[in-house]
């Protein structure tokens, strides 16, 4: 079937005042009767994209064709198409009837073919009965529909609609979802839909237009978004995904997690690295052995319709280190007026170079202050003679009025953990701490990170972090003096499935999927 | 909340003794015979008689409303347009602007009466200006043109202020909504931007009616004593005459006379906006 091009975007570039590009040269043809929806995150451009074809803005650059005419320059009232606002702007001091009858009123219409016209409006939105009552008292729902009826009592050729359901709860924006795209079959004209809501995008719309950052990611059906997304940022944006980094050794082949897997992509160059989804309803929780990937339920979470079921395949890595805990680390000065306090600690002998008073000051905790007043004083001299050698050194902290405290500093090799498999490697460092300064912490977990300077890293690129969890095994309410364990761990490679059979958490089950659930995609840019 | 309501008790206990005792005493005063001590009243009504049948005071109050009315509908057509365009700036001008209206109101009124004086004076630049551009001599200072310019000039501010504001909270998707659906800037103008600031327009005539229609130092400096107003006799009563009485009743027929206008005003703003509430309220 020949469809006729009704709209078209030229190279559209938006540069606002401020030196923003919001636009970036959108290049977009839209049909006759074709339902359209914008999608992507606020900030993408996508308000701006319709702005500029409603005519309330001029783009910096390029030009909008409709019907085979140039529109760019085209003041909005003498453009065929009509809009249905964010916060749908219906006139507060209008009811239902004349917020209606406004732009057939304009074209200076006759009474009696106006009154025909708002009430054909009134009856396709549902509204009956509704003409004399005061806009503002009406229901979101309800005024959602009258600028709906308000933009197509006009008979425009193309509706756009700017997020309009936004304001609207769960339950009614699923109503409103069916009803509109219910409207524009009957009315038969084209509907150009902003939103953020994916849901929303794939439920109405004949064509998907994804934008983010000012760009166009890919135009196309819902499904060919849903099942050929075009890379990761599409992926991830419609419907959930497990999103993988792999390589493709040769057609037909992709690797990842160490493994190789048959699948039908192709055309890729001879080990390139690309990303790889499988959709969460494409994986079968098997027996364990008998699927492709075997590994252990972390968690079952029950969604209505479905569990969600989390398999760890590939496990984290850990490093486990000692928290010696302390009683006191205070010296009080001679005349009780001062007390100071700091930890011993460990450092990487790399990591010597780098240490300074300030540096030192921090990862020792050293502190001062007036016990009388309650007040803190700064630690004003140290001093301390440390070799890039594997050791014990003194560090003595100074206040001004010579108050002191010795410490040490070991100077260790230590080695970190690498989990070639995961690409990931994990250290962190022996530490010491007194009860009160873990009685004391607010948020144990990111202090006990701190205080053990505990790094997750990617193999393949050491600036690229990895999120590191913490466990261990005391009270921190209760904690003597002792020495304890911290571990710290990153979580590993976990898939995402959707099922309706229920599996306990914590056996080991296999997961199997066919060559065709797996999508390989290029590698985003940037 | 509770706790902050009781800050409101030293606002309260001010007004009860500074607004409301004083008014209560001018209720009293008006209805009371000239000449009572604490202990004896006798009430009456012969000063509100007395200004109802004397047909110069009651020219004074035709004159008083007249001029307040000329006054408020002048400040209307030129406060329209200037708001209009503030509320159309950038912010960044529309901030200097606003300051501009307000500037001159940090100085006292009485001294910016004053310099009309010197401005309108026989002899002053604004005489010397239109004989020098051939309109004759004419007499400018102590007329009724300059009493209605010194009103205009002091109360055209609040009218600027009121009708930006409501132009400036009126939501923008609202105009181009009236765009989009067909209507030019004028179209837009007057079935939208209009009806939808009529609020700030009421409420800038209560601001500059009031005080017009009450005003006595403008006509007093500006009048020349030959153009009596009704505030002009209240302060007459009082300071020159020393009939408080009197006074008051004259004051209380004002207080009467206004709120009776305020009611008509809106009254006449909810029947133009078209302010279906009511209708709706019925079904």
């Amino acid at each position: 079937m020949e469809e006729k091009k009704l709209i078209q975007f030229r190279n559209i570039v938006m540069n606002f005042d401020d030196n923003q590009l919001v636009l970036k040269g959108i290049n977009l043809d839209i049909n006759e009767n074709e339902f359209v929806t914008l999608l992507g995150p606020s900030g993408c451009g996508k308000t701006t994209l319709l702005r500029i074809l409603g005519g309330f803005l001029e783009p910096t650059e390029g030009t909008v064709i409709f019907d085979g005419e140039d529109i760019t320059k085209l003041p909005p009232h003498k453009r065929e198409l009509n809009t249905v606002f964010q916060k749908y702007a219906l006139f507060p001091h209008m009811n239902v009837y004349q917020n209606i009858a406004f732009g057939l009123k304009i074209k200076k219409m006759s009474a009696d073919v106006i009154e025909q016209k708002v009430m054909k409006m009134l009856k396709l939105i549902g509204l009956e009965g509704y003409e004399n009552k005061n806009v503002t008292l009406l229901s979101g729902g309800q005024q959602q529909r009258v600028a709906i009826a308000r933009a197509l009592v006009n008979e425009p050729k193309v509706l756009l609609l700017d997020e309009p359901l936004g304001a609207l709860d769960l339950k009614l924006r699923k109503e409103m979802q069916y009803e509109l795209k219910r409207i524009q079959q009957e009315v038969g004209i084209t509907f150009i839909f902003v939103t953020h809501d994916q849901e929303e995008a794939l439920t109405m719309s004949d064509k998907i237009v994804i934008m983010k950052d000012g760009e166009i990611q890919q135009i196309g059906t819902p499904q060919d978004i849903y099942n050929e997304p075009i890379n990761r940022y599409v992926a991830d944006f419609v419907g959930e995904s497990n999103i993988i980094s792999g390589r493709m050794p040769e057609d037909y082949k992709v690797v990842f997690d160490d493994t190789t897997f048959e699948c039908v992509d192709h055309d890729f160059d001879p080990n390139e690295p690309v990303d790889i989804i499988i959709r969460p309803e494409d994986i079968d929780i098997v027996k364990p052995g008998e699927g492709k990937l075997t590994g252990e339920v972390l968690s079952v979470l029950f969604k209505g319709m479905h569990y969600e079921v989390v398999v760890e395949t590939v496990p984290g890595t850990s490093v486990t280190v000692n928290m010696r805990v302390i009683k006191n680390n205070e010296v009080t000065s001679g005349d009780g007026k001062e007390k100071i306090s700091a930890n011993d600690f460990f450092v990487d002998i790399e990591d010597v170079k780098l240490l300074d008073d300030k540096e030192i000051i921090a990862r020792a905790d050293a502190q001062a202050w007036l016990p009388d007043k309650d007040e803190y004083i700064s630690i004003n001299k140290i001093e301390y003679d440390i070799k890039e050698e594997i050791g014990e050194y003194p560090v003595t902290f100074f206040t001004s009025s010579g108050t002191m405290i010795q410490k040490s500093i070991y100077v260790v090799n230590q080695p970190f953990v690498k989990n070639v498999k995961a690409n990931e490697a994990v250290s962190a460092f022996n530490f010491f701490k007194t009860v009160d300064e873990l009685r004391e912490s607010v948020a144990l977990d990111t202090d006990l990170k701190t205080w053990a300077n505990a790094q997750g890293w990617k193999i393949s690129d050491e600036n690229e972090s990895v999120d590191i969890s913490v466990d261990y095994d005391f009270d921190p309410d209760e904690i003597k003096e002792g020495v304890y364990k911290v571990t710290f761990w990153t979580t590993g490679r976990e898939f995402k499935i959707r099922t309706t059979d229920y599996v306990e958490e914590g056996i080991e089950v296999g997961l199997d999927f066919f060559p065709e659930d797996i999508h390989v995609m290029k590698k985003m840019e940037g | 909340m509770k706790k902050f309501s009781h800050l409101a008790i030293p606002y309260i206990v001010w007004s009860l003794i500074m607004l409301l005792l004083p008014m209560l005493l001018l209720v009293l005063y008006a209805f009371t015979e000239t000449g009572n001590d604490i202990v004896t009243f006798s009430f009456t009504l012969k000063y509100f008689k007395k200004f109802f049948t004397d047909p110069d005071f009651l020219l004074v109050l035709w004159r008083s409303l007249k001029i307040a009315f000329k006054t408020t509908v002048i400040c209307i057509f030129l406060a329209y347009p200037v708001a209009y365009f503030i509320a159309n700036s950038s912010d960044k001008l529309r901030n200097i602007l606003v300051l501009a209206i307000t500037l001159p109101m940090w100085i006292n009124m009485l001294v910016r009466t004053y310099a009309w004086i010197g401005l309108l004076s026989d002899g002053g630049i604004l005489q010397r200006l239109l004989e020098m551009l051939g309109f004759g001599t004419h007499k400018l200072l102590y007329t009724e043109g300059a009493v209605l310019l010194g009103m205009v000039y002091n109360f055209i501010p609040f009218m600027i202020l009121q009708i930006n504001t409501s132009l400036c909270k009126m939501d923008k998707s609202l105009k181009e909504a009236s765009f989009d659906l067909g209507a030019n800037r004028v179209q837009t103008f007057f079935k939208v931007t209009l009806p939808l600031s009529l609020p700030g327009v009421v409420s800038g005539i209560s601001l500059v009616f009031l005080p017009a229609v009450s005003s006595f130092f403008i006509p007093k400096l500006l009048g020349g004593g030959q153009y009596f107003l009704i505030g002009n006799i209240i302060e007459n009563q009082f300071i020159t005459v020393g009939e408080w009485n009197f006074g008051s009743a004259i004051s209380m027929i004002m207080a009467v006379i206004m709120m009776c206008s305020m009611y008509l005003v809106r009254r006449i703003e909810d029947r133009v906006s078209g302010n279906k509430k009511e209708e709706t309220a019925r079904k």
